[in-house]
């Protein structure tokens, strides 16, 4: 630890503290107007600490009385109104993210390790495809969609979030990958380990932290992806961003349920983040090598 | 009886060639030292031992068997390399144990030779640790003990103390060579440390440029240097190269430069005219009351027992190796006698040994 003299690490802490409250205000604002009502919500100026709280804006997100008499709560859309939404989103975010992280980690420690003909050029496209403004095959997606039957089901959304998630999820892991020498491997490969043995016992849990932040980069893209969520369901399925869009009507936006249902949403990504950043942990390839 | 032999053995990087037409037996059960300057081809070599790198052109056959296209795993090898790449996610004892794995050998027999292992490297405490937590010394000992656990027929090291301090490296090239002279393992063992390869070698195999320049004992290597290049490479403080050429003197040969007359040996090769390179070992030279040579101190450097006199005969830089109680102030005029069976001459120009 470098020494630092008293007023140098106040002016850090400083810095640091105004840094995070920066970027954790917006957030905190977007919490309370879900817990405010519609007087506070649009308050000049702007109420940050002394409104009433009401939990009014997530009974009727959620169809949910909480043991109030449920018609002084439901103004509309029947009981647990957001709630499967919620639940597709989960389904849809956690599995296109395994099928994404899975293929990537195979496939980028192949691109990492074996050497073939033209290797440089594949990474480059392999980019190149995340280059390209996903608009631009919206509309042909949506009848290749339709021809197979994708369209409005789980598979179907599962699919198209991992397949834009994998060009950056194999970059991002291969450079974990290019990171741990090849000595180890080669030293493994002398011990008489096959590749996949090595991949799985050895390399793999080195690179554990990268396969984490990888796969909390998949998450999140998913659990906020809204343009092929919209293009490609109809009816029965409905992600949380496509569905919060349906706050904002012709006679106004419902900040309030918005933000409630905004609120909501943060949950899971939450836990699933918490879950995953303990591998998140760095230096584990620290003392394999002689420095 | 040669275990692995190099037959014409070349390497290219793509149009770079790094290795060209080498020959090289490598002795069963000797401990043979691969020793050059950084890039000369030494890892390369190692590696294309291992199977860890394409041979381009020749054969390379290990008990006889060609090796050139046969996988890593079964040239019955095993390496520690420049780095240990210990597997940072195992304890010492998975580490150690990783290849019996593999191998799918029992647990009871896997734990009994990690622990004998463990044993004859000082490791049996460390066992649970993970690489991290080891230091370096510690950390070469794990590669070794994951070299010896295999019991393969052939060892390859690749600079395996090059990053230790002095005092570690010496005893560690004691515990190495120990080991060899107990398990009488085939060993190919890579340094640039000419020390190194003087203490611990049966055979030292001097590289240059991809090319061996001279193969042989350390006291060949010492005693008779094919070229000007083993010379200066073997022997520290580096000898002293003395330009001049040879003259006829009453029928005996004299080595003649600007600032230095010397008798040859009557039955030296070298002919009368010829330009040659003088070398003259420090240790070979001593100060005495009269001399071949007088000089000037310009320098005395300690070592301990001994001093590393330099010094200026004319022009010509001199290092001579002396007995510390030699007095040496600064600017003394001091007489250099020359071992006259330890002169190695050089032809100037294509430096090889006349
Ligand atoms: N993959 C490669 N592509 C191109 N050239 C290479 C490659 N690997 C090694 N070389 C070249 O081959 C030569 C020999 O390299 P090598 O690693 O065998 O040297 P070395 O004798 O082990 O040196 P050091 O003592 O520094 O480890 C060097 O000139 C190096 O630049
Ligand atoms: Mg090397």
């Amino acid at each position: 630890m470098m020494v630092q003299s008293k007023a140098a690490r106040l002016r850090r802490a400083i810095i640091a503290w105004v840094t995070v409250a920066l970027f954790v205000f917006p957030l905190y604002y977007w919490i309370t107007v879900a817990f405010k009502n519609g007087r506070d919500i649009f308050n000049q100026p702007p109420k940050v600490f002394n409104f009433s709280p009401t939990v009014a804006n997530f009974q009727e997100v959620f169809g949910v009385s909480f043991g109030l008499p449920r018609n002084e709560v439901l103004a509309g859309g029947g009981d647990f109104f957001m709630a499967p939404h919620l639940w597709s989103s989960v389904v849809i975010a956690v599995f296109s993210t395994i099928l994404a992280v899975a293929i990537a980690t195979l496939a980028s420690y192949a691109l990492s390790r074996i050497y073939f003909r033209g290797r440089h050029h594949f990474v480059n496209w392999v980019l190149s495809t995340r280059m390209m403004p996903p608009v631009a095959i919206a509309i042909p997606m949506f009848f290749i969609y339709k021809d197979l039957s994708l369209l409005d089901t789980y598979l179907g959304m599962i699919l198209i979030h991992a397949l834009m998630n994998l060009p950056l999820a194999v970059l991002m892991l291969k450079s974990f990958f290019d990171d741990i020498p090849t000595e180890i491997d080669e030293s493994a490969l002398i011990d008489g380990a096959s590749r996949w043995k090595i991949f799985r016992r050895i390399i793999f849990p080195m690179a554990k932290g990268g396969v984490a932040a990888t796969a909390v980069l998949c998450f999140v893209f998913s659990w906020t992806e809204f343009l092929f969520a919209l293009t490609l369901t109809q009816t029965s399925l409905k992600t949380v961003p496509v569905v919060s869009s349906t706050f904002v009507t012709s006679v106004g936006t419902a900040w309030g349920n918005m933000a409630a249902l905004g609120t909501a949403a943060m949950v899971p990504a939450f836990i699933f983040i918490l879950l995953v950043q303990k591998q998140l942990v760095r230096g584990l390839t620290l003392g394999s090598l002689k420095q | 009886m040669p275990h692995i032999e190099f037959n014409k053995i070349t390497k290219d990087y793509g149009a770079v060639n790094v290795i060209r037409d080498l020959d090289l037996a490598v002795e069963d059960g000797h401990f043979t030292v691969l020793l050059g300057t950084s890039g000369c081809g030494k890892t390369t070599l190692l590696r294309m031992t291992a199977g860890l790198e394409t041979i381009t052109g020749g054969e390379l056959t290990i008990g006889n068997q060609r090796m050139n296209e046969v996988h890593p795993r079964d040239r019955d090898i095993a390496m520690v390399f420049q780095n240990y790449a210990l597997y940072p996610t195992m304890s010492v004892r998975e580490n150690i144990g990783f290849s019996l794995e593999v191998a799918k050998m029992s647990k009871g027999e896997t734990a009994k030779k990690v622990n004998e292992a463990a044993a004859v490297l000082n490791l049996t405490d460390f066992l649970d640790r993970y690489p991290r937590e080891l230091s370096g010394g510690q950390r070469q000992r794990v590669a070794m003990g994951r070299a010896m656990v295999r019991e393969a027929s052939v060892f390859l090291f690749d600079e395996p103390l090059s990053n230790l301090d002095a005092k570690l490296r010496a005893h560690m090239r004691l515990e190495i060579r120990q080991l060899h002279d107990r398990l009488k393992t085939t060993t190919l063992y890579v340094t640039h440390d000419q020390i190194e390869a003087m203490t611990m070698a049966d055979k030292i195999v001097l590289m240059k440029d991809g090319k061996i320049e001279q193969s042989g004992s350390p006291d060949d290597l010492y005693d008779r240097p094919a070229t000007k290049y083993v010379a200066d490479f073997i022997g520290s403080p580096a000898i002293n190269f003395i330009h001049g050429t040879i003259e006829a003197e009453n029928g005996t040969p004299v080595f003649a430069s600007v600032d230095i007359r010397y008798p040859l040996a009557p039955d030296c090769a070298a002919q009368p005219g010829q330009a040659v390179i003088c070398g003259l070992r420090p240790s070979d030279l001593e100060i005495a009351v009269t001399g071949d040579i007088s000089a000037t101190v310009m320098l005395a450097e300690k070592t301990g027992a001994e001093q590393n006199l330099h010094l200026k005969a004319g022009e010509q830089h001199l290092i001579v190796v002396a007995d510390r109680a030699v007095p040496a102030p600064t600017g003394q005029s001091v007489d250099v006698r020359i071992n006259t069976d330890r002169i190695h001459l050089f032809d100037a120009m294509t430096e090889q040994r006349i």
